[in-house]
């Protein structure tokens, strides 16, 4: 079902020709958000949380082969497979095109995360721990998880809020490029971009309309609001 | 009314929603959802305002521009300084982790004094007046007795004012210095002294390139200044204009050779002979203006580069003639184009592969030009850094601590861990034992400190002032400044500040080397010349209102003071064949040891975040690995996570293999940067380094260790121990009629 979305739609684009691999991104998104660091146990556990990932797949074996990346992250569909199982309505849609997720409702019955295609969706085995003085780092911003629920990705609402608060300080509309997610804002080649796609003169716009410009799985209809470019070839 | 109980609310809720079931019309409207819909809440809640801060990352020696989040004296975020000229707002994942760095629950926050054996962590705690005393004490005394040589401080490499106070201190004071690095870039400032004839290192306008050939330089991983170059790899790939094509050469698969259109894997240490075989074709194709081939090949033309004709060293550099002349043809026609030497410098002839790779630079014509290279400013006498000593240094110094020659009373270590990044053959560990007294200036017990009698505990960078001359810079003067940032969390000490309290208590002769009471007024005292030297001067109201806007900005710069220049071309440079360490039929693998992309050459092993960052290519995280060739691997019935024993003729380690389907066979990457046995809580006792084991062999003009000179064999333990890795923690998605990374084909790139 079309929403009918306020004056914003929140899209983020990443460019595969520009992505390096480099997990830039991954350890801004969890200084940013308040993700307690994967111990090694967690590693063997295969419950490492990372609300951005780096995908690595290698292409073909030695002489002939390469390596690609992909930053994955919560797709925040139109469409979201995640929504309609919620039994409690922990995870919705918001009219900016986020898919948010309601920390204090979830009750852990992990449907979304089996039913989410794209795999961006955690569950807290354990209570998040840092110690003694770590904690001291935490972003104000960002609420803490406590052991039992899902979480995920959020665009950095936090940030898109504290955006358009100042843009209204200012007595101004938003400006193209004023918010940025933690990871947009690390990476180094500039891979990932976001933006309002309701605004026609963004980067965002503009570069979903390039023919590079095609969105994971889209066979699902999940219809996402983050537009991947196409690597090139040599 | 009596209270409803959590369980009467619950079977009434459940018995209300049964019925509204029941009768068809469960319906929420989504007005309600809205209201009270709380993701906006918790984010909203905040009280108090946040401060931005300036300043410069400490994590590499690229030392990158920051802003620092402080929210009511907590610093919870660190991002990339979007106005510093070398990173540009970018940030890489080591950068992030200084947070943790301050907050680290392992730091050393009061001067420890070992209390038993040296080495034996037997620690207590001591004001800094008697830590003070004691080292003013011991070097007072040396002075007094004309054995001021007797004293050797060894730092990291420094730059700016830290170096000065250094400098002048050492040299006030009579003692010896040096300044170590695990992996010294002392092989590529030699060969860029003498192709380019400066040794600060060029800005490679990676950006506006068009194509680069890259020998075995990972820039976008850890090469000098990597946050700099992957932003210039981005606008190289999509920027406004035709997409540039990258060729790495190397025998290792790194990030940047995943990332390169084009991966030629050439045989170690014949990196040189492909340099000349390109300029060869080059030059016996005319690809290039005659004049340039007449002032290249010192008017001989193509007869002087005969010997490097691709057919003549396909053998030997393993690349075939037909790969060598198509990216000659390619190098020489899609200018500008850019060679870069990185890896290449690991060998025994580090130099002449070096100097050979900086030559095309000028064949092509891309000094000074955009796309290509431009100088940087050399710095003045004040700003001379003082840089990495080679390798053959510290093994003589080593050398003659053990047989006596020339003993030492006293060593002074800042942040240089010795023991931990000198090969273990030279034995470095026995000759510590013959220095009566070592002090080291650490923030975290490393391996080297742990033999301290005293340990002076140093700020963390966010709450430490400095400077910066950035090396390599942008291709213009820039000053970057750091600043504290929070009130420091322990009781501790810059390192510029000890030293000046220490000359305090040396006699007039050191005392007024360092005419400054800290280091902070060091530091100002440098800003007043800039200032004084500047038009600044008239627009600024004061002094004082300059040195704000400046600690606002995170530092000074000028983008229009750039300094061209196009000299001569260089002589072309004698080849020289690269030797090993271990006969082939004994140690049958090439072990390349490279920086990780997280933990850099170690430094970052105490951090939790970057531990914890799966490296790009193996996704493994926590630990050590080898990697090998899949199909050799396999042949030899070895699998993933088999403990395997790597023997040099040097020493031997364990690490879990990792199967690498993109690893030449015959070569084993490890990474370094793990290995630790004396830290804290992250590092220690977690996987090997591969450093320990590696051949005292040195490049032989400059004596620069040789780290990839060291061949190995492998046995298996019979043990496994699976790898803590990202890959399979989430099902790969990568489907064949719809694959998740969609590739379209390049247009060919207009020459």
């Amino acid at each position: 079902m079309p929403e009918q979305y306020s004056l914003y739609k929140w899209t983020m684009v990443i460019d595969l020709d520009r992505c390096t691999g480099c997990q830039a991104c991954v350890v801004a998104c969890q200084a940013e958000n308040n993700i307690s660091f994967n111990t090694e146990d967690r590693f063997h556990q295969h419950r490492v949380m990372e609300w951005i990932r780096v995908e690595r797949y290698w292409d073909g074996e030695f002489p002939q082969g390469r390596a690609h990346f992909i930053p994955i992250l919560c797709q925040h569909c139109n469409n979201a497979p995640c929504e309609p199982v919620c039994p409690v309505y922990a995870t919705h849609h918001n009219e900016e095109g986020l898919n948010v997720q309601t920390y204090p409702r979830c009750i852990g019955t992990r449907f979304c995360a089996n039913n989410c295609p794209y795999q961006v969706r955690f569950f807290n085995f354990w209570q998040p721990q840092w110690p003694s003085r770590m904690h001291n780092q935490l972003n104000p911003n960002v609420t803490v998880r406590y052991r039992g629920i899902i979480e995920k990705c959020s665009f950095c609402v936090q940030r898109i809020n504290q955006g358009k608060r100042r843009a209204q300080r200012e007595g101004r509309q938003i400006r193209d490029g004023d918010i940025m997610p933690a990871c947009v804002q690390a990476c180094p080649p500039s891979a990932l971009i976001f933006g309002n796609i309701k605004d026609t003169a963004s980067r965002v716009y503009r570069l979903a309309q390039d023919k590079r410009s095609y969105r994971l799985l889209a066979d699902l209809g999940t219809d996402p609001n983050v537009v991947y470019l196409k690597k090139v070839e040599y | 009314m009596p209270e409803l109980s959590r369980r009467q609310f619950i079977k009434i809720a459940g018995l209300s929603t049964l019925g509204a079931s029941l009768l068809g019309s469960c319906t929420f409207s989504k007005v309600e959802l809205l209201a009270q819909s709380p993701h906006q809440t918790p984010e909203d809640l905040v009280t108090g305002t946040d401060n931005w801060y300036a300043t410069l990352c400490s994590q590499c020696p690229a030392q990158c521009g920051i802003v620092v989040r402080v929210v009511e004296g907590r610093a919870v975020k660190v991002e990339g300084n979007p106005l510093y000229p070398i990173n540009e707002g970018k940030i890489c994942p080591r950068g992030q982790a200084e947070l943790q760095e301050l907050y680290h629950p392992d730091r050393i926050t009061q001067p420890w004094l070992q209390k038993g054996q040296r080495g034996s962590g037997n620690f207590a705690e001591i004001t800094w007046d008697e830590a003070l005393g004691e080292v003013t004490q011991r070097l007072a005394q040396l002075r007094a007795n004309g054995r001021a040589d007797t004293v050797l401080l060894a730092t990291q490499p420094l730059r700016g004012r830290m170096a000065l106070v250094t400098r002048r201190f050492m040299e006030a004071y009579g003692g010896r210095y040096m300044a170590y690095e695990p992996l010294e870039d002392v092989v590529l400032r030699a060969a860029l002294n003498q192709t380019l004839g400066q040794d600060v290192i060029p800005e490679w306008d990676i950006a506006s390139a068009n194509y680069i050939i890259s020998f075995g330089a990972d820039f976008l991983s850890t090469w000098l200044s990597p946050v700099r170059y992957a932003k210039g790899y981005g606008e190289f790939r999509q920027g406004d204009r035709g997409r540039g094509t990258l060729v790495q050469i190397e025998p290792r698969f790194s990030l940047t050779a995943a990332n390169a259109d084009r991966w030629i894997a050439n045989r170690p240490g014949t990196e040189g002979l492909l340099a000349l075989s390109l300029a060869q074709v080059i030059v016996a194709e005319g690809l290039v203006d005659s004049n340039v081939i007449q002032a290249f090949t010192r008017g001989a033309g193509a007869k002087a580069l005969e010997e490097f004709r691709p057919e003549r060293v396909q053998e030997t550099t393993g690349v075939t003639a037909e790969v060598i002349r198509s990216v000659a043809r390619d190098f020489a026609r899609q200018r500008p184009s850019l060679a870069l030497g990185g890896g290449a410098s690991a060998h025994t002839n580090g130099l002449f592969n070096m100097k050979a790779i900086f030559a095309l630079n000028y064949l092509v014509g891309s000094i000074g030009q955009k796309g290509g290279l431009f100088f940087n400013p050399n710095p003045s006498p004040e700003t001379q850094p003082l840089q990495a000593a080679p390798f053959a240094q510290w093994r003589d110094l080593v050398g003659d601590l053990l047989s006596q020659k020339k003993p030492l009373n006293l060593l002074l270590i800042h942040k240089a861990n010795l023991a931990y990044g000198l090969p273990s053959s030279i034995n470095l560990s026995q000759a510590l034992t013959q220095v009566p007294f070592i002090v080291s200036f650490a923030s975290f017990l490393d391996e080297t400190s742990a033999q301290a009698n005293l340990i002076l505990p140093t700020p963390a960078g966010l709450e430490d002032w400095g400077d910066d001359i950035p090396d390599p810079g942008p291709g213009y003067k820039v000053l970057g400044l750091r600043q504290p940032t929070v009130y420091p969390v322990g009781d501790t000490k810059a390192f510029a500040d000890i030293i000046l309290a220490l000359a305090q208590g040396l006699g007039p002769e050191v005392k007024n080397a360092l005419p400054w009471t800290s280091f902070r007024e060091a530091l100002q005292d440098g800003v007043r010349n800039l200032y004084q030297a500047s038009a600044e001067s008239q627009r600024r109201a004061s002094f004082t209102e300059f040195w704000q806007s400046l600690l606002q900005q995170g530092g000074s710069w000028n983008l229009q003071e750039r300094i061209g220049s196009q000299g001569e071309p260089p002589p072309l440079p004698q080849p020289e064949p690269a030797s090993f360490a271990g006969e082939a039929n004994d140690y049958p693998y090439n072990l390349i040891p490279f920086l990780s992309n997280a933990l850099y050459d170690g430094r970052g092993g105490h951090l939790p975040w970057l531990q914890a960052t799966p490296d790009p290519l193996t996704t493994v995280a926590w630990t050590t690995w080898v990697e090998m060739n899949a199909q050799s691997a396999r042949e030899q019935g070895l699998q993933e996570g088999d403990v395997m024993i790597i023997e040099s003729p040097y020493g031997s380690l364990e690490a879990a293999l990792y199967l690498h389907p993109l690893m030449p066979p015959g070569v084993i990457g490890m990474p370094v940067g793990q290995g630790y046995w004396a830290g804290d809580r992250y590092s220690k006792g977690r996987g090997t380094n591969p450093l320990a084991i590696l051949a005292p062999l040195t490049d032989g003009e400059t004596g620069a260790l040789a780290w990839a000179a060291t061949r190995i064999r492998l046995r298996k333990t019979g043990r496994r121990s699976p790898l803590p890795k990202f890959e399979g923690v989430v099902s790969a998605i990568q489907l064949e009629d719809e694959p998740i990374i969609q590739t379209i084909k390049a247009n060919p790139s207009t020459p």
